[in-house]
Parts: C-alpha cells; structure tokens; sequence
C-alpha cells in the first residue's frame, strides 16, 4: 500500500486512445462482415425450415402461415416417399460397395509393395471426377445399354461407386498407413488367417476412416443428380433428387409448398447419419491411432 | 518346451543387404537365450525370420527336428513380443490377452475365463477392463507378456522387451521376466542391444555383428574370455582397454613400456603386434616405477557409485589428439570409491596377468586367455594368428 501511495497518479501503460479506437472500429467491423455472412448462407437454410409449414409458401422468408398441408399434399404424391425409399436403396447400396472395395482396396495398397502404386492412386483419383461426371455421361449411357443395366438401380449404384471409389481408396489408404505392422503382425503369429487380421484388426484401427467414409459416400449417392436421372426411365424407380425435378405444375410453375415440404425430408436423413458420425467417431480424413 | 536350430540361416533383403549371414547356432530345449549386437547387425531380423515374418533366404530352421523354414508363423508354435508391445487399441485388457485363443475359436466366455487366470499371475487383474491406452509402459509390457503365455507356445521370441520401459523399471522388469522364464520352462530368444541385459538375463549368448555370429557362450566365459576385440569392446560396463603392442622375449611393449604376458600366452615370436586386453574391472592403480606397470597422467575420473573410472594417459606427454579412440593409448581402471587419484596426478597402471588377454593384432581374435584351461580357442588361435601376424608384418 505504502509503495503504491509513494507512486505518482497511476499511468496507463496500454497503448494509446487513438489506438484502443481504432482496434475497436476495426472488431466492429470484422463481427459485422461476419454477421452479413452468415445470415447469407443461413437463408436458405431458414426457408427450408420455414417454407414447409406455410399455407402458401413463397420464395421469400417469412413467419409461416402455419398448416401441415404440404405434408400431407406430399403423403398423397404417388412418387415422393417411394422416391426416399428408391434413395435409400441406392445410396445405402453404393456406401456398402464403396465401403467393402474401399477397405479391401485401400488394405492391399496399403501394404503390398506395387510399382508405380502412387501415381496409379493420383490417376484414379483425377479420372474418377470424370467418370461419374457429365463428360462420360455418353459413353456411361451406352455401356450401361449393353450391359443391360439401364433403368436399373443397380446400374445406378455400380456407376456412382466407380465414380467414389479412389477418393475413398486415396483416403482410407491413409488410415491403413497408420496402422502399425505389428498389429497385424502379431496376430500372425498366432496364427491369425488375412482375413481374420482384416477383420478382428485392421477394420476396427481404421473404423474412424470408414465411417467418414461411409457418410461421405451416402450423402454423394443421395444428392446425386445425374447419374440416376439418365440412368433410369420409370418414375417408380427415380430417387428423391430426381424426383424432386419434377414437382412443377402444369404451367411449368414451380409448387413451392410440395418442393419445401420434400427439401425439408431430404435433407433430414443426411443430417442425422452426419450427426451420428460425428458423435462416435469425430470426423476425420486422416489416418492415426489415438492410444 | 523346443530346442531351436539355425542351420547355415541366411536372410538377404530384396535391397540385397545380408542381413543374417549363414548362421548356425543351436538354442537348447528351456534356454533363456539371448541375442546382443550393436544397431543393425541384424538381430530383429533373425528374430523375425524365426518367427516366420520374414522368409529365410537360405539355410535351414528345425524345431525339435522339425523343418520349419517355410511354415507360415501361425503354425510355429511360437509366441512373439514386439519391442512395441502390439497391443490391440480397440481391444481391452482381457480381450487382447485372449486374442490367441480367439484364433483358436474357443468360446468367449472360456477365453475370457483364461484371460483373468494368466493375468492374474502376472498382477493384471484389476485391468482387465481397460484399453492399452490407459496402461503405463510396465502394465503394457506385462499385457504383451501374458498374450504371449496365453498361448502357451513352445518358443517365446521377444525383441527388446524392456526398451521402452525406464532404468528403473527395466531393472525390476529384468528379475521378472527371467524367474518368469524360469518358472514356465519355456525356451526364449531374447533380442537387446544392452550387455548389461544380456549378461544378467540369458543362460546362454549370442555377440552378432553385421549378421554374423562373433561369439556364444554363457555370460560369463562371453565377460571373461571374449573371443575377439569386438566382443571384448562391446560386453562390459565400461569397454575393456585394448592396447596395441608387439611381443618381446621379456613381455609385451606398450606404449615404452614392457608389461607381462598374461598367463597362458602362447610363445609368439618377438616383434609380434598384437593387443592387449584388460577389463578397466583388472586394472591396478600403482605407483610410477612399480615394475611391469605403465605410466601416465590421470585425465578424467568418473564417479560411478561405489566405484570410480579412471582414465590414464600413457606415457610421459599428453598423447596428441587423434590417437586410436579403441587402440590408443588411453587405459581406464575402476578403482574403489574414495581412493581415486587426482586428476592431472602421475600415476602407474598394471594388468593383472591372470584376468588378461592377447588378442591378435590384425584379426583381432583372441590368442590366449586366462584362467580355466580349456584352452580349445587358444589352441586353434595360435598357428592361424600367428601365420596372418607374419605375413602382413611389412
Ligand atoms: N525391411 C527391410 N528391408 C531392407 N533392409 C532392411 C529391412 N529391415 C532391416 N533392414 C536392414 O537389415 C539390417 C539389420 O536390421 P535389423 O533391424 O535386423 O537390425 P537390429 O539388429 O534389430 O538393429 P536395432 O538394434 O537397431 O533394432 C540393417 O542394415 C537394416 O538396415
Ligand atoms: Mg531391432
């Protein structure tokens, strides 16, 4: 106390005023910035919320006219919920192919010493944006016409697992990098068979990987477009992407009300299987054990 | 319960290092055996090949008189420790000490019955639940250790088991693992690149350097009567002092100095350089005109506990820099804890005779040795050595 008192009047020792002005100006401006920014992006996802429960949706936010019509106009639409049924089929479809050949692919590059085996990884990985893309949409056609897997679910799953595959290659073989040798060796040497150290070893190491994996290849398959859309010709089989196209009236008026109810659906089954990953495992893209 | 036998065991990697050279060497049925080298001279390697993980590239491997070279590991009847445990992280305590019996398709609640027995033994059974991860390095170790016993393999293969542990527990882990070994009788193969390890653990040794075999033996004729001055810079504390030298008819020259033979030399002809080995453990502290002592100025002494290392500089000056760091003219004696001499004091050293060696200079096998009277290496070192001495004298 005695010390303080024999002290001059206290002197800031901070920066000075104009300073501390222009610091706090410039933390203004940068939460407004980011404040424009997000109401941005969060728009659309109001109207989604929104949108469904109004008696007469538009395309402007507002407090809804609350009414469930459009959900039960949707119950009474002969394609809506048979095409969330067609979506789940093929998109849980395509994450169990990609996730099988992923691990099993990733595992034998992973280990197995292959000339070239990089560059053959980054070729796969750059054609594969082409092969589900628009560009090969012709040539896909025709090859799915010979094969006699047009208008067939199954085409559509063994074509958008072609195009997922080398990504999740490229990015479980990460995972499988991680794990030690001498996990698997270990086992060996108690006489463990392959695939038994696949199974009781190697999948459960890498299953952070594959359950990124896996909600990354469902919620590809899902919102895929495209590849469905020319892929199948009955309405009974087109998923909900394809489906949604066409909720237009007559008039070629988009009907606002059936689009956001059925938006509102779509996106539901997406969310909860991020949410449920997201929970057990974190979400990662890279390999590593955590012990 | 196996005896091992390397014939002519050979593995060359597709890089075309050698890294086990056409080894033969015979593990006796309950042995604690264990194989000590330097970084990279192939120990793991070995262990590996054995274990069945890498194939060998020549020769052959016998279980019991079984020919199992090209058996895949799980049918070896072997059990294997890595040096980093290989703990399954996702798996719990009990879980990974029953992995083997998984394998074996027995049912999980008689795997996990067993599991509680084995690490019941080993003081794990309060962990039984917890995963690797929440395991201090000793319990890891002790975890590993019982995998392996669940099993109950004919051959344990471990591969420095107790690196990762710290000094003190490593010492506490030594004791351990050799009444352990000793209780359940099984023959082990034990890879560190720690002689102080090896010494204290292993019935019997093997010194390897670059994939090659350089001496086996007990610890203690390995610590006594190294057969070569690899061996004899590499077992020991602190590295036993070879000093270069020729033979006299009066003793060996050192340095200016003539010195004893030690007992049981063989009659070389004089002029005959050779090296004279002797455990800093043999040497004596004496005064400087002490006959058959050497001469010198003390530069370091390093205080050990209960004793001392003291290095002497032989000869009148300093020696100049870039003397021979192995054969140069430096000798270290441990002397008791109290009378180590000054440094920079002039002080005489002297070997004991009967706890000496002779080495041959350029071959750097062993010539003579102390004490028991075999005398089977002296006997095929002499003619040899002394032949290659004369003919690259100049
Ligand atoms: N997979 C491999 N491919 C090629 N060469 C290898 C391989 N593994 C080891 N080597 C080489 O073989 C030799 C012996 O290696 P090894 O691992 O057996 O040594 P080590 O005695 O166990 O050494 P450390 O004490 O460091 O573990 C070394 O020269 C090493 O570089
Ligand atoms: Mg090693």
């Amino acid at each position: 106390m005695t010390a303080t008192a024999a002290r001059p009047a206290a002197v800031p020792l901070g920066p000075p005023p104009s300073m501390v002005v222009k610091k706090f100006v410039s933390r203004v401006l940068f939460y407004v910035v980011i404040a424009l920014l997000l109401v941005f992006f969060m728009l659309p996802m109001l109207w989604i919320v929104l949108a469904p429960f109004d008696a007469s949706p538009s395309l402007t936010i507002k407090l809804p006219d609350f009414s469930t019509g459009n959900f039960s106009e949707l119950w009474h639409n002969p394609y809506a919920l048979r095409s969330l049924l067609n979506a789940l089929i093929i998109s849980l479809g395509t994450m169990a192919l990609v996730l099988v050949f992923g691990a099993l692919a990733s595992y034998a590059l992973s280990r197995v010493r292959v000339p070239g085996r990089d560059a053959l990884l980054y070729a796969l990985l750059l054609l594969s944006s082409i092969v589900s893309g628009t560009a090969a949409m012709v040539p896909i056609f025709l090859l799915m016409t010979n094969v006699h897997l047009i208008d067939s679910q199954l085409g559509v799953v063994l074509v958008m697992t072609g195009g997922l595959l080398p990504a999740a290659i490229f990015i479980l073989k990460d995972f499988m990098d991680a794990t030690p040798r001498s996990y698997e060796e270990s086992a060996k040497v108690f006489g463990a068979s392959p695939l038994q150290i696949l199974r009781h070893v190697v999948i459960p190491i890498a299953r952070p990987g594959l359950a990124t994996i896996a909600v990354w290849a469902l919620v590809n398959a899902w919102g895929n477009f495209l590849v469905p859309f020319i892929l199948l010709r009955s309405a009974d089989k087109y998923p909900a992407a394809v489906v949604m196209y066409t909720f237009y009236t007559e008039g070629g008026q988009p009907k606002l009300g059936l689009i956001s109810a059925f938006s509102l659906m779509y996106s539901i089954p997406v969310v909860i299987a991020y949410l449920v990953v997201s929970r057990r495992y974190g979400f990662r893209f890279h390999g590593g054990i955590k012990s | 319960m196996a005896r091992i036998i390397l014939d002519t065991l050979s593995k060359q990697y597709p890089n075309g290092v050698l890294a086990v050279d056409a080894l033969d060497l015979t593990i006796a049925d309950g042995e604690f055996f264990a194989l000590l080298g330097p970084s990279g001279c192939g120990k793991t390697t070995l262990l590996r090949t054995v274990a069945g993980l890498e194939n060998a590239t020549g020769g052959r491997l016998l279980s019991d008189d079984r020919d199992v070279t090209h058996l895949p590991p799980g049918k070896r009847d072997i059990a294997m420790v890595f040096q980093d445990y290989a703990l399954f992280p996702h798996m719990d305590v009990a879980d990974n000490i029953a992995y083997p019996l998984r394998i074996r398709g027995e049912h999980r609640t008689q795997r996990r019955a067993k599991a509680l027995e084995t690490g019941t033994g080993l003081g794990l059974e309060n962990l039984m639940d917890r995963r690797p991860g929440q395991l201090s390095g000793g319990q890891q170790q002790r975890v590993a250790l019982a995998r392996a016993m669940a099993c109950q393999p004919s051959v344990f293969l471990f591969d420095e088991p107790l690196s990762n542990l710290d000094a003190r527990l490593r010492l506490e882990a030594r004791t351990f693992l050799k009444k352990l070994q000793k209780d359940l009788g099984v023959t082990t193969i034990f890879v560190t690149h720690d002689q102080a390890e090896a010494l204290a653990m292993a019935d019997r040794m093997a010194v390897m350097e670059l994939g090659k075999i350089r001496q086996v033996g007990t610890p203690a004729e390995v610590f006594h009567r190294p057969a070569n001055t690899f061996v004899a810079n590499f077992i020991g504390s602190a590295p036993m002092n070879l000093l270069a030298g020729e033979t006299a008819d009066d003793g060996l020259r050192i340095g200016g100095f003539t010195v004893p033979f030690p007992h049981d030399s063989p009659r070389l002809p004089p002029g005959t350089p050779v090296t004279l080995g002797a455990r800093p453990e043999y040497v004596d502290v004496v005064g400087t005109s002490t006959p058959g002592a050497m001469a010198g100025t003390v530069t370091i002494v390093e205080y050990l506990g209960a004793t001392a290392l003291v290095s002497v500089q032989i000869g009148d000056e300093r020696v100049p820099d870039g003397a021979d760091p192995v054969l140069g003219l430096t000798v270290q004696a441990m002397v008791a804890e109290g009378t180590e001499p000054q440094i920079g004091a002039r002080i005489g050293v002297t070997h004991q005779p009967n706890r000496s060696l002779l080495y041959a200079a350029d071959t750097g096998d062993l010539v003579s040795g102390t004490g028991s009277g075999t005398g089977s290496g002296t006997g095929s070192g002499i003619p040899g050595s002394t032949a290659a001495t004369v003919s690259t004298t100049p």
